[in-house]
């Protein structure tokens, strides 16, 4: 079963997996410094994770080192926790100041 | 310690006590309570110095009294100590003495004053101070007798304070006497580099392996003599005496006729030895001292206050004591500084009594006719101006005509000099007691004789001024200068001073001066006892007479040439220096760290979106940097 | 241990009163705690035998070889001396001040004397300096919510001045420390560095900065009349009694030994400038018109002769330089708790409101002269003492620098007199109802003014004390010309 996993996994070349991880990321990070809506931009920020992820697996099934999926792993769990306290500022944002425009929060300063 | 050093130490212990004890308790004593402790302290001083004085043999020399170390370190030694010999027993004799009479007059010039106790205490210190300054062994505790003076001096004159003009003279009295400190200050400093010691006995006797005017001789000489013209009013530091006489009169008797303005002329006789050895500073000591004798003479001529014209005199005699110092004529000096301080505290003494009499009137133009009314006020005043008018047999007589015989031996021009100048102190002196006493009675007060506290010191100085001049009776009058061989003992310079005039030559001397005299006496009674021709305003007289009547304008030109310059520098170096240049500098330094805060500070802006796209543009470039440096 | 008891007495009685912040007790727990420091240290003096004391002995970082040593030496004690004599009277100031949480003042103030205790009796240079920078922060905020107008923009500019002078005292201590190999920075480790001329000429500016700083000489002083005129008097007191003696202390242990060549290089530079600064500031002293920046300017004056003093560096000057730090503190701290009671009585320190003051308080008129007497040096108080040796130690090196320095003494006498004259004589023009000096008063100038004309008629106990180590510095230490 695994086995046949990684087989199917080395169908598709190594570059492919790179480029699109690649793309997605470029993609995230567009997202996060262009766009305005906080809830895309943690969206996006879980678009980087996960080509992260992509590149991860790829490697690993490449490499037959498992290591690299604990990674994978940990990102997630960091990526849900994010997501979490994340989300709360949105909320707390929609409720304070009635919007998710990011550049509402420009009182972060001196 | 031996019984009589023992007492020797003593004599300044008491009035200090005097002066702690007036001074802690001064609420609870009454003025004449405390004027009676303060005299009684003062005689007793008199009494131990006399015992002192009974039990001590000149042939020895004297000796040094230590009394406990005060400085002392590595390579610096300087005892508390007392010199017990010729000349200080003589200072202690007419310290203590004067003293004491002026005392027991204060106690009935100050009856009506409610802080006579602090006047009494601070007379006690002063008389302390004074002791110090005579008594000590090394040029160190004389300073801290000649500072000492220096304060009281300072309290005194601004006794009454809440008269501006007073404390301002009071503070210039003391920041003259504070210039002269200075070249006191730098001469002990060098002398203790040479020598290694201040003890005067030690130094006279190391000096005489220098060579005449050698350069640090000449150095210490000249800066002792200009700490001396500090404290004894001479040019250029003269201005201050005749403003000192703001003080109470006795004051003026005490310590600025009588003892404290005679410290200079102390100070060199105890170091005669150095003068003896630099020609040159003798020489400027003449000039300076006979310069000072004319120019206060002829200041005095056209004074209308009677302290003024007396103070004036004060500055001249000293002038000639010191033009005696130049002459190397030291025991002159002390002579005529004893009979000076007989007849010129009788003098001030006397004013006193007459302004006491017209119930605070200076002004002699107000005066007149006062013989009548206070007689013995008239006839001590009376003896103590033929005294110093140099009247045949009286104290002056004899000392101011030993400085004019040593002046003819040194030089014409000098012995013209001085003669002129005791003209003009004759004619001046009998200018005051002629508008005093004689004519009829110009001011409104009732005048009245002083009591008999203030008159029997009168009488005692009276007395004194006349027979004072046995204690130097020269030979030509059968005499033998006992104080001269006295304080010879003492002074290294007195025993090698000569003087080599023929008798004819004294006798033509004395003659012509007692002539010119009594002629100037003579003037002056047709000009002021038979019509008292009084004087205007200054502004009305004719040029010279109005430059003498505004004393040579010497004190505007000394606020115009130091004292406004240095206020103007005050205000300059504050405004511009500090508020412009240094605390601005000081300033720049904190205010810069601030300053580059504001400006790192705006890169903070606040805006979430721009700290993103800074994060990212920071990780790119750092990735590239890493990138491009392997 | 002796040294830990010390720095305990005051350190545990400002703990003490941070945490149970008593209101009206709390003048007093200070008082009693200055005193018992006091009585401490005239026992130490007592039980001193003349030779250096290493109270203090152990570990402190052992993986860099860093120690933990502390001790005195007369030098030293003349030091812990006046700061415990200081402090009692500063605490009493406090009595009249009326300032809001005692309590946290107090606790200030004991704080800046544990610390001050500790800056005297460190015989490390890391640690010496971090007791020099700790001295500090307590007056920092005695400033900062205790001083009077524009205290903010004054307090940090003087924190960020006088940090500036630590910092670079700082590098220069590590600097030294990395030389000397076994990075321990005792003071005789340092002292037996042997650094090559033309590093000791720049090393020279980088320790001594701080210190010129602290002290302040000219053209350093900038910071001190604002400071001074702003901050509330028990934190000038601190200042210019003993905050200024710590740079006098700091030359002597960690300039003159550690680089000996370059302050020979720059003896006659910092004498001069030290001249000018006395001169300086005794001119400008004239025509203050604020009791306090008039001290600040006379504190100038005198602190430019101490430094010429000690810079002159002979025996005669050295001992002249501490005795005179020593009357220096005594007089300064009388000045300021006058300044404080006619604050009291006028409602403020300008002279322009005063005058005349002595027909309504002859007492306090008469204590503001005896402890002016002092500050003109009058023969009899110490003032004179010091002054004396000093102008004798700077004469041995040059006539026309003690001329410079003698004639201080008529600026002094200048000054002070026209103050005294603005502040207390003159016609009673204000009609003022006012106290004559208290018994508080008297408690507390009396016994400064004693100590002042004991020390002035009989030096001997303070001269014996610091005589022997000025004497070794110097021969340890030869200044080529």
């Amino acid at each position: 079963m695994e086995q046949e996993v990684i087989t199917a996994i080395r169908l598709v070349p190594l570059e492919h997996y790179v480029i699109l991880s690649l793309l997605l990321f470029s993609i995230g990070i567009a997202g996060v410094v262009f766009r305005r809506n906080t809830i895309i931009i943690l969206m996006c920020l879980e678009l980087m994770f996960n080509s992260v992820n992509l590149l991860l697996t790829a490697f690993s099934a490449y490499h037959s080192d498992p290591r690299a999926q604990v990674f994978v792993f940990f990102i997630m769990l960091v990526a849900a926790a994010e997501v979490t306290v994340g989300l709360a500022i949105l909320v707390m944002m929609k409720r304070n100041v009635d919007s998710v425009d990011v550049n509402q929060l420009n009182r972060l300063k001196w | 310690m031996v019984t009589a050093d023992l007492l020797f130490s003593l004599v300044p212990a008491l009035p200090l006590v005097g002066a702690v004890l007036i001074a802690s308790a001064r609420r609870y004593l009454s003025g004449t309570v405390a004027g009676m402790l303060a005299t009684a302290l003062m005689v007793g001083a008199f009494v131990l110095t006399a015992v002192a004085f009974s039990t001590f043999d000149p042939s020895t020399g004297g000796h040094t009294v230590r009394v406990f170390d005060w400085i002392q370190i590595t390579g610096m030694d300087i005892p508390f100590a007392f010199r017990y010999d010729a000349l200080a027993l003589t200072m202690m004799l007419l310290v203590t003495g004067v003293g004491s009479l002026i005392h027991l007059y204060s106690i009935g010039y100050m009856h009506n004053d409610a802080r006579a106790s602090t006047f009494f205490a601070q007379l006690n210190l002063f008389s302390f101070a004074m002791l110090l300054l005579v008594m000590g062994s090394n040029l160190l505790i004389t300073f801290i007798g000649w500072e000492g003076v220096g304060l009281c001096s300072y309290l005194l004159i601004g006794f009454w304070y809440n008269v501006p003009d007073y404390n301002y003279a009071a503070r210039k009295a003391f920041v003259m006497n504070r210039i002269g400190d200075v070249g006191m200050v730098l001469a002990m400093v060098l002398l203790f580099q040479q020598f290694g010691t201040l003890e005067y006995s030690v130094i006279l006797e190391q000096a005489d392996g220098f060579s005449a005017n050698a350069p640090i001789l000449i150095a210490a000489t000249l800066m002792l003599f200009v700490g001396a013209t500090g404290k004894s009013a001479q040019i250029p530091l003269f201005t201050w005496l005749p403003d000192a006489m703001a003080g109470p009169t006795p004051v003026s008797a005490l310590i600025h006729a009588a003892t404290m303005v005679t410290a200079g002329i102390y100070l060199v006789v105890r170091c005669s030895g150095l003068f003896e050895l630099v020609p040159l500073t003798q020489d400027v000591i003449l000039v300076i001292g006979t310069a000072t004798a004319l120019l206060a003479a002829s200041i005095g001529l056209f004074q209308n206050d009677i302290k003024k014209v007396l103070a004036y005199s004060t500055v001249s005699q000293l002038g000639y004591m010191f033009a005696a110092l130049g002459m190397g004529a030291y025991s002159a000096a002390m002579f005529h500084v004893i009979m000076h301080a007989f007849f010129k505290a009788l003098l001030f003494l006397g004013a006193g009594s007459v302004i006491h009499a017209l119930g605070g009137e200076q002004d002699i133009r107000k005066m007149g006719g006062l013989k009548g009314s206070i007689k013995i006020t008239y006839v001590t005043f009376l003896i103590g101006t033929c005294a110093i008018a140099g009247l045949p047999l009286l104290s002056g007589f004899f000392s101011k005509d030993l400085i004019l015989a040593f002046a003819y031996q040194r030089s014409p021009v000098v012995y013209a000099v001085l003669v002129f100048g005791a003209l003009l102190t004759t004619f001046y002196m009998f200018r005051l007691l002629f508008l005093v006493f004689f004519g009829s009675y110009r001011g409104k007060a009732h005048p009245h004789e002083s009591p008999l506290s203030m008159t029997v010191p009168l009488m005692v100085l009276a007395a004194l001024s006349v027979v004072g001049g046995v204690i130097n009776l020269p030979h030509l009058f059968g005499g033998h200068e006992a104080l001269k061989h006295f304080l010879a003992t003492a002074s290294s310079g007195i025993s090698n001073e000569t003087l080599h005039l023929s008798v004819t030559t004294e006798w033509i001397l004395m003659g012509s001066t007692v002539l010119l005299v009594t002629s100037t006496i003579a003037y002056a009674y047709g000009r002021f006892a038979r019509k008292a021709e009084l004087d205007g305003e200054p502004e009305t007289m004719p040029l010279f007479k109005r430059l003498l009547a505004e004393r040579w304008r010497i004190d505007p030109l000394y606020a115009a040439l130091f004292e406004r310059p240095f206020g103007w520098m005050s205000t300059k170096l504050h405004t511009v220096g500090e508020s412009r240049i240094m605390i601005p500098l000081t300033n720049g330094v904190g205010g810069a760290a601030l300053r580059i805060g504001r400006v790192v500070r705006r890169v903070q802006t606040g805006n979430a979106s721009f700290h993103l796209l800074a994060m990212v543009v920071g990780i790119i470039a750092f990735l590239f940097i890493t990138l491009l440096s392997t | 241990m002796i040294v830990a008891i010390l720095l305990l007495i005051p350190f545990l009685a400002a703990t003490f009163m941070v945490v149970a912040t008593p209101t009206r007790q709390a003048r007093v727990v200070a008082l009693a705690s200055t005193l018992m420091t006091l009585v401490f240290t005239g026992w130490l003096c007592f039980a001193y035998q003349g030779d250096p004391v290493i109270a203090v002995d152990s570990d402190w970082v052992p993986a860099w070889g860093l120690r933990l040593v502390m001790g005195y030496d007369g030098i030293g004690l003349l030091m812990i001396l006046l700061t415990a004599l200081v402090f009692p009277f500063i605490i009493g100031a406090g009595f009249g001040e009326r300032l809001q949480h005692p309590s946290l003042v107090n606790a200030l103030l004991l704080y800046t004397q544990a610390f001050l205790l500790g800056v005297f009796t460190a015989q490390n240079a890391l640690l010496f300096y971090i007791f020099y920078e700790l001295a500090l922060l307590p007056v920092f905020f005695l400033l900062l919510y205790w001083g009077g107008e524009r205290r903010r923009g004054i307090t940090v500019r003087f924190f960020m001045y006088t940090l500036l002078g630590g910092l670079s005292l700082l590098f220069g201590i590590l600097y030294c420390m990395v030389q000397e190999g076994g990075f321990n920075g005792d003071f005789s480790a340092l002292a037996a560095l042997d650094l090559p001329l033309d590093t000791q000429i720049w090393l020279f500016w980088v320790l001594f900065l701080a210190f010129a700083i602290k002290l302040p000489i000219f053209p350093f002083h900038g910071w001190q009349p604002d400071t001074y005129s702003m901050a509330p008097v028990q934190g000038t007191m601190v200042l210019a009694a003993v905050m200024l003696k710590m740079g006098l202390y700091g030359i002597l242990r960690l300039v003159f030994p550690i680089v000996p060549e370059g302050a020979a290089y720059w003896q006659n530079t910092v004498i001069i400038l030290s001249l000018i600064g006395a001169i300086y500031g005794g001119v400008i002293a004239f025509r203050q018109w604020d009791l306090k920046r008039l001290i600040a300017y006379s504190s100038l004056s005198h602190v430019g002769l101490l430094c010429a003093g000690l810079f002159a560096w002979n025996g005669y000057a050295v001992t002249g330089s501490l005795y005179q730090a020593f009357a220096h503190a005594i007089m300064v701290v009388g000045l300021l708790y006058l300044t404080g009671a006619l604050r009291e009585r006028v409602g403020s320190t300008e002279m322009g409101a005063m005058g005349g003051l002595k027909a309504r308080t002859p007492r306090l008129a008469a204590l503001f002269l005896l402890v002016m007497v002092n500050a003109i040096a009058l023969p009899f108080t110490q003032g004179f003492i010091g002054e004396w040796l000093m102008f004798a130690g700077i004469w041995q090196l040059n006539g026309w620098m003690a001329f410079g320095a003698v004639t201080t003494i008529v600026l002094g006498a200048i000054y002070m007199l026209y103050a005294y004259q603005r502040v207390m004589l003159g016609e009673d023009k204000w009609q003022l109802e006012m106290d004559d000096a208290t018994l508080r008063d008297h408690l507390v100038l009396v016994p400064l003014i004693a100590v002042t004309f004991i020390l002035g008629v009989y030096p001997a106990p303070i001269l014996n004390l610091i005589n022997g180590p000025v004497q070794q510095l110097i021969t340890a230490i030869p200044m080529l010309p």
